[in-house]
């Protein structure tokens, strides 16, 4: 690695050392608390898969940069220098974290792995070395932003022909208007993932509320935040927001997207609007009467797997629990649940870079937590989670349905 | 030349040692300061009702740990309680300071705390040799907690073996105190006038530890003694 190289790289690094990275990377005492904690490590157990062991990968690089004593005495914190051989094991630490964020609940200093993983992510980006699809979605993203007065019509042709399905799914109040796009003024805009599974559910349960809402034209996942690319996180979600400051909406909703959820109400700063998840937003309309559900719909068990985004990173626990349990009387928690649950081994760009092998083989604690829960449905509400668990389903053939909180939603809604 | 060393050990370089602690610890400290704001929250779910103060909490009872790791919390504990009760100790030495009775020849403890404090060191050097966070350890973290051992083990040692003699404790606590009020004083008088007897050197050596460990802390992660409130915070609010 020539010269010019290592600045670009140190250069980048600095860009990351904020005053809360700078306690993460001196504060770890690396006493090993964190270590069985990750859902990698305890489906693989090696070394490279712990918080620790990932985070010393960036760590070491610190002390050789940014320390005296990584200078003076190098091989005391074994301090290594930017090389071809050492970004390639910044880049497979980088990956085989999801963010989760488990490590940091029982970290006696709450050091956050994510955010070590983020300079990882931000040396690997820097290097070129960013698996090639997630840079691509993320450019896709922001291309679609610039390109939008071209690509109106097409969008606005493809949501009309989704509506005669929401009309389907909630026949007597949905009229003509079923998915209202670029409404002016709205309550509610809803912003949701590039697939009709994630429109039609919410228009259904949206228009059964009576609410007065509007599709936003953006795609709610943040591809840049997935590739570490803080400049690319901010015009992807600068999309959204500034959208809904033109159309003067009171609430931005979030679909089921633990990532687009967590970047846009807590990594954004203040908006003129309020940030809610669709979650909360179809548990108020339950509290306040708007929608009223079929118990009977469901047949068996349901468990629910809290995204490590939206519930440990993003606080919404209660809700996704309250509109189950209008849903049925036979919710089973899993355990360990809430904020010490597993992840699912599908965050961090994983599902979106495909990766299956690491994925299937790092989660198969996962797969024992579901299996103990003796649930016919396991429930989420997120993408990344929903693929994830669909496809250590079929991999470990668990037997259970992968089911969206707001699908199970729209399918028990009753007309009064 | 050994009285020089020893001198030089017991006098200037105790100074050295403290001056280079704080000057170290200061800069590490405005380096934290310095560097920008993070840009978002980084506090874990669910949210906790007086955060600064559950900060704190975690910060000196380490409640994550008694969850995850009982048995690593119980001599994390009780290596932390002892090692605040070990520099109370040292400080009581003062004649300006009365924790225990001046009249007492024993330290606050009656030695118990060193002795806590080298069997907690212990269990922490041998679980690095353990697997898996031998896996995760590097040279310094053994070399610290060897530097460690080696000072409370020669503290013990004063504590204990220079009790061990028919008339009692050969160097007395009020000789100690003697020494430190010079320190204080900067009387640089040398303290073999004060501290004479055969556990001298045991002392000498204990200081040259204790010294060196004052020197190395600034560049160790021993600093999460000054970061970890902040750390906590960060987690919580």
């Amino acid at each position: 690695m020539d010269d010019k190289k290592k600045q670009e790289l140190l250069d980048a690094f600095s860009e990351k050392l904020t005053n809360a990275v700078r306690l993460y990377m001196d504060g770890c005492t690396r006493c090993g608390t964190c270590i069985d904690s990750c859902h990698a490590y305890q489906s693989m157990p090696e070394t490279r898969y712990t918080p620790v062991g990932r985070a010393q990968v960036v760590r070491r690089l610190f002390d050789r940069y940014f320390k005296l004593s990584g200078r003076i005495a190098p091989g005391m914190n074994e301090a290594v220098e930017f090389t071809d051989e050492w970004m390639q094991q910044v880049l497979d630490a980088a990956y085989s974290c999801t963010g989760c964020r488990r490590c940091m609940t029982v970290c006696p200093f709450g050091i956050d792995t994510q955010q070590i993983q983020g300079i990882a992510k931000h040396l690997v980006n820097t290097a070129g070395m960013t698996p090639v699809v997630l840079n691509m979605l993320a450019d896709m993203s922001i291309a679609k932003a610039e390109t939008i007065e071209d690509t109106r019509e097409n969008f606005e042709q493809g949501v009309k022909n989704l509506e005669a399905e929401v009309i389907e799914k909630w026949k007597s109040e949905a009229g003509e208007d079923a998915i209202p796009i670029g409404a002016q003024d709205a309550n509610v805009l809803y912003v949701a993932l590039a697939g009709k599974h994630s429109i039609i559910p919410a228009a259904a349960v949206m228009n059964a509320a009576k609410e007065k809402w509007s599709l936003s034209y953006f795609e709610a996942v943040n591809f840049g935040a997935f590739a570490g690319n803080p400049a690319k996180t901010k015009v992807i979600a600068r999309r959204i927001i500034d959208e809904a400051t033109r159309l003067n909406v009171k609430e931005v909703a979030i679909c089921e997207c633990g990532t687009a959820y967590r970047v846009m109400k807590y990594m954004t700063g203040d908006h003129p609007f309020k940030v809610v998840s669709v979650v909360e937003l179809f548990a108020r309309y339950v509290k306040e009467g708007r929608i009223k559900l079929d118990k009977s719909k469901i047949e068996g068990g349901v468990t629910y797997h809290d995204p490590c985004q939206m519930a440990r990173n993003g606080g919404i626990y209660d809700e996704p629990r309250y509109l189950l349990e209008q849903l049925t009387d036979n919710f089973v928690e899993m355990t360990p649940t809430r904020e010490d649950n597993w992840c699912c081994g599908g965050g961090g760009g994983l599902v979106a870079m495909g990766e299956k092998d690491f994925r299937m083989k790092s989660s198969s604690v996962k797969v024992d937590q579901v299996k103990a829960t003796g649930a016919k449905v396991l429930c989420t509400a997120c993408e990344n989670c929903h693929t994830q668990l669909s496809d250590l389903n079929e991999h470990y053939d668990v037997g259970v349905k992968v089911e969206f909180l707001s699908e199970l939603l729209a399918d028990a809604l009753v007309s009064e | 030349m050994v009285d020089r060393i020893l001198y030089v050990i017991t006098v200037p370089m105790v100074y050295l040692a403290v001056v280079w602690l704080v000057l170290g610890v200061i800069a590490r400290i405005v380096m934290v300061l310095r560097a920008p704001a993070h840009p978002h929250t980084l506090k874990i779910f669910p949210e906790r009702k007086a955060a600064p103060l559950v900060a704190l909490w975690e910060s000196f009872t380490m409640p994550t740990v008694r969850k995850s790791k009982p048995r690593f919390w119980v001599f994390l504990m009780l290596f932390h309680a002892a090692f605040g009760a070990l520099i109370l100790s040292h400080l009581d030495l003062l004649p300006q300071i009365s924790i225990m009775p001046k009249d007492s020849p024993h330290m606050l403890g009656w030695g118990a705390v060193g002795v806590a404090v080298t069997i907690s060191v212990t269990y922490f050097l041998l679980r690095r040799f353990a697997s898996p966070v031998r896996e995760v350890s590097v040279p310094a973290d053994y070399l610290l907690l060897f530097l460690l051992l080696l000072t409370v083990l020669t503290g013990d040692t004063i504590s204990w073996g220079n009790s061990w003699s028919e008339d009692g404790f050969v160097i007395t606590k009020q000789d100690f105190g003697t020494y430190l009020d010079g320190l204080l004083h900067f009387t640089f008088e040398d303290p073999a006038d004060t501290l004479y007897g055969s556990h001298y050197v045991v002392v000498a050596i204990h200081i040259f530890l204790a010294n060196l460990f004052m020197m190395v802390l600034p560049f160790s992660k021993i600093m999460h003694a000054f970061f970890t409130v902040a750390l906590n915070r960060f987690r919580r609010v």
